[in-house]
């Protein structure tokens, strides 16, 4: 009798086998994104000169964040082409604070310190308001920034209002610079009409940033 | 030595940065094939990056690019959309990219110009732009390549099926996602009978779910449903596609909006546990009357009747018991857990659909039927009876640890069935069935503790334990003769023999051991049985030899496809149904089920002489795959009837008993 309920048990067991669930490994949490049209998160990072630069200091005016590798070849792609100090000279002009930032992590592509991100500065001829270097990543994740690059808007108000990709041709080739539509150019003209942003995401496409191993 | 390396590193470096030095290579390759005018040739991309390098899926993950590639073509000629294998997932500090690290072949179809004739060449040109990554760094690279298909040329099957083989296969069905509270849920048809363990989506459509969050996978009756986290622009979403990744299987699926419950434990392994808990807690009653148990519990309910404790104390010490029993056997629990934990990790995860682990089994339960027939004895261990024979509750306690202790060498039966249901059971329910065989072992004494009328009443020990286990090895044989049936529909006839001589050279060991028993060294024998018992396990074939139609009830006599036998029954003039599925398409078992197999079916088949054909592409058959293709499906389900002397009749993909009567009749 008990053998047989042994028995029974185990083929109880064997006819569900395929019931079986299949449980799940629980990786790291990754922190909440911001969404657009909340309050963009507040940071603080060191520019070149090492004095601190915090997103709340620029209150009032409208903030572009622009994820940067210079050695990602899509991000080649709108330097080399001109096109994006062509944009940031555009925002600059009309009084937007354009803060580049590097997330690569010591030992990784694109990683700088202070001195060699001025000497890149001097050669490609950038027209950001600042170029902070964010090593451990941490700001990067704070807005969980996966490209180079990867561009947000904070608006004077200090919400974010656009987040995703320079454009929307996803190839290296800067011949397509020319066709393409140009969502944060087309976003800052909608905020300075005071029209609401249009296309206020789109996939960000580029290099993977270079974090840290967790 | 470090400035050669140096320089070798410089060397290396320079050589990866030279123009013409690439990190994937590129080939166009034709298929080949008597194409007819008009007709169609598979075209292949291969793609191989350098070690260490990889290319990405079409959906790329949170970074990368999809490939894109522009064709010059002759005039007349077109091609169809690429189709790309199953991708990998590669985490690189907290952002996923789909990619493949090894080498891999996207498909097209070209279709051929009407004008064409045999021997005729056409040049086929295209030009590549894709990514090529290591974990640190990404190059986009171009390439540019060319190949000339020859109208009436051999095809080059081997080649071929290998890059079909990798492609993913329509899952015959349609799933539906939701999205609420910001998390994604994906619902998928998707057979019970298949384990679903460890199965990941990838999503085609952007923006479904967030590529770099855990997902989640669980059952619900014939569904799986993945939970994970959803991206804001998710809820927009009209629809939506992707690829269910199970083991080395990619199934492709389209989604629609649909509402999909947020439970999160299933009815069907509620009651499986429910059903095992309450096996566990039987055996374990029973436990209670193996010839080693049952003398520590009757001396101690003796002692407990003859002193005639008060009620209170009498409670205590059965409390103190019940709690020794319970913890030692949820150590041993654990400690299985453990070890199954262990063996997950190092592929142990197809668990009972592995005949290994069906040769265990057998071995195990053979070992048991042949003890308890007494062909050998389990010494129990004789150390502890100073604890348990102190009074109060701390000897109560510590008898129940001997009981439960105690009980384990010599109803290692139970513990075989338990550990076998532990292999199996989600951790907490594994546990809740050894903590109840623990409750079921305990129930007696506390039972003595709470009842004092039944502590007079308790049977004495005597020969008609060792009869009575004499009877119960039978029911053990048959168990055995069960798990070598099903070792034998896994793995064959081979693997049934394989099984079974291990299963003879472990009786023999162990009745080597009873013919000794006592004597020092007498476990010696097991030696050369564990060495069996390994070499069955090494040697056993684990991939399904057993053709697939075993499983059903065969009462069409179904036969396996082969197109050479759909000629020869043609030949002969018999009307032919030929019918094609695999395990893991729910479409394809609800009609077996619901139209195929039936009664009245059987019987219009039979009157009419119907011979049925079954394509079982489980496996991903490659001959199967072309015969689907020929009929312009690129998956099952797929039913034919063909009438003698009349072209193929496709039928649709819901039947009914009713259609496949008519359609005979």
């Amino acid at each position: 009798m008990k053998q047989m309920l042994a028995a029974f048990t185990a083929f109880t067991a064997l006819a569900l086998t395929a019931g079986c669930d299949g449980s799940s490994s629980v990786e790291e949490k990754s922190a909440t994104a911001p969404v657009v049209g909340q309050p963009a998160p507040n940071f603080q990072l060191a520019d070149l000169d090492g004095k601190p630069v915090s997103l709340s200091g620029f209150k009032g005016k409208t903030v572009v964040l622009e994820w940067n590798n210079p050695e990602c070849p899509y991000v080649k792609k709108h330097y080399g082409s001109g096109n994006m100090q062509k944009t940031q000279t555009t925002a600059v002009n009309d009084g937007v604070v354009w803060l580049t930032i590097n997330s690569g992590a010591p030992g990784n592509q694109g990683h700088m310190d202070a001195a060699q991100a001025k000497a890149v500065l001097a050669q490609n001829g950038a027209r950001s308001s600042a170029y902070l270097l964010d090593a451990n990543g941490k700001v990067g994740k704070l807005y969980d920034a996966r490209t180079t690059p990867h561009m947000f808007i904070v608006d004077q108000a200090g919400a974010l209002v656009y987040a995703g990709g320079i454009d929307d041709k996803p190839t290296n080739d800067p011949d397509d610079i020319a066709g393409a539509r140009n969502h944060v150019l087309a976003a800052l003209s909608e905020i300075k009409a005071g029209k609401p942003v249009s296309v206020a995401s789109s996939r960000p496409y580029g290099c993977s940033v270079k974090y840290a191993d967790a | 030595m470090i400035l050669a390396r140096l320089l070798l590193a410089l060397l290396l470096g320079l050589w990866a940065l030279s123009a013409d030095a690439r990190n994937m290579a590129v080939t166009l390759v034709p298929e080949g094939a008597t194409v007819a005018p008009g007709g169609r040739v598979t075209l292949a991309l291969v793609m191989e990056p350098e070690p260490g390098w990889h290319g990405y899926w079409r959906n790329p993950g949170d970074a990368g690019t999809e490939s894109q590639v522009e064709w010059t073509l002759p005039n007349g000629a077109s091609v169809g959309e690429l189709r790309y294998p199953v991708p990998e997932t590669l985490t690189i500090a907290g952002i996923m990219n789909y990619v493949y690290e090894h080498d891999y072949a996207l498909l097209t179809e070209l279709r051929v110009p009407a004008g064409v004739k045999p021997g005729d060449v056409l040049p086929i040109r295209a030009s590549l732009d894709y990514l090529v990554c290591t974990r640190e760094i990404c190059v986009p690279e171009s390439a540019e390549v060319a190949a000339q298909v020859t109208i009436g040329a051999p095809a080059q099957p081997g080649r071929f099926d290998g890059y079909r083989a990798a492609l993913p296969r329509p899952i015959g069905g349609e799933g539906r996602f939701a999205i609420e509270g910001g998390k994604a849920r994906i619902a998928i048809p998707y057979p019970a009978s298949e384990s679903g363990e460890g199965a990941y989506f990838f999503p085609l459509t952007h923006g479904l779910l967030k590529y770099s969050a855990a997902q989640e996978v669980r059952r619900d009756g014939d569904t799986l449903i993945i939970e994970t986290d959803a991206p804001g622009e998710a809820a927009g979403l009209k629809g939506a596609e992707g690829l269910l990744k199970v083991g080395e299987r990619g199934l492709w699926v389209t989604l629609r909006p649909g509402p999909i419950a947020a439970g999160t434990a299933e009815a069907g392994l509620a009651s499986t546990i429910l059903l095992a808990l309450l096996g566990a807690v039987l055996g374990g009653l029973i436990l209670n009357i193996m010839p080693c148990v049952f003398p520590i519990l009757s001396l101690k309910a003796l002692s407990l009747a003859r002193t005639g404790e008060s009620e209170g104390t009498a409670r205590r010490e059965a409390l103190a018991y019940a709690a020794g029993v319970i913890l030692v056997c949820l150590a041993l629990g654990g400690a299985l857990l453990a070890l199954r934990a262990g063996g997950a990790a190092v592929g142990w995860a197809f668990q009972l659909q592995d005949p290994r682990v069906i040769i265990v089994l057998l071995l195990l339960v053979t070992a048991i039927a042949l003890n308890l027939a007494g062909l050998f004895d389990l010494r129990a261990v004789g150390a502890g009876q100073g604890l348990a024979g102190k009074g109060g509750v701390g000897g109560a306690f510590w008898t129940g640890v001997l009981a439960a202790f105690v009980a384990t060498p010599c109803t290692g039966p139970f513990m075989g069935a338990a550990m076998g249901a532990a292999l199996i059971l989600p951790t907490a329910a594994a546990l809740a069935v050894f903590a109840g065989l623990g409750l079921g072992l305990a129930l007696p004494f506390l039972l003595l503790g709470f009842v004092p009328a039944l502590r007079r009443r308790l049977p004495k020990p005597g020969l008609w334990m060792d009869r009575l286990r004499r009877i119960l090895s039978v029911p053990m044989f048959l168990t055995a003769l069960g798990l070598a049936w099903i070792l034998g529909r896994q793995a064959g006839v081979d693997g049934m023999t394989i099984g079974l001589a291990a299963a003879t050279v472990l009786g023999l060991a162990l009745w080597w051991v009873g013919q000794w028993q006592g004597r020092v060294g007498l476990w010696l024998p097991l030696v050369p049985a564990a060495a069996a018992a390994a070499l069955a396990l090494a040697f056993v074939p684990t991939a399904a030899t057993a053709p697939a139609m075993a499983s059903a009830p065969n009462m069409l006599n179904a036969e396996p496809f082969t197109e050479a036998r759909l000629a020869s029954l043609q030949q002969e003039g018999r009307p032919v149904f030929v019918y094609f599925t695999a395990d893991w398409c729910l479409t394809c078992k609800v009609n077996e089920k619901g139209a195929i197999e039936r009664k009245e079916v059987a019987k219009a088949f039979a009157d009419a002489q119907v011979a049925v054909l079954v394509g079982d592409w489980t496996r991903g058959d490659a001959t199967i795959g072309r015969f689907l293709e020929r009929h312009g499906r690129s998956g099952v389900p797929l039913y034919l009837y063909y009438q003698p002397g009349k072209p193929a009749e496709i039928l649709p993909q819901v039947l009914t008993p009713s259609r496949l009567v008519s359609m005979v009749s």
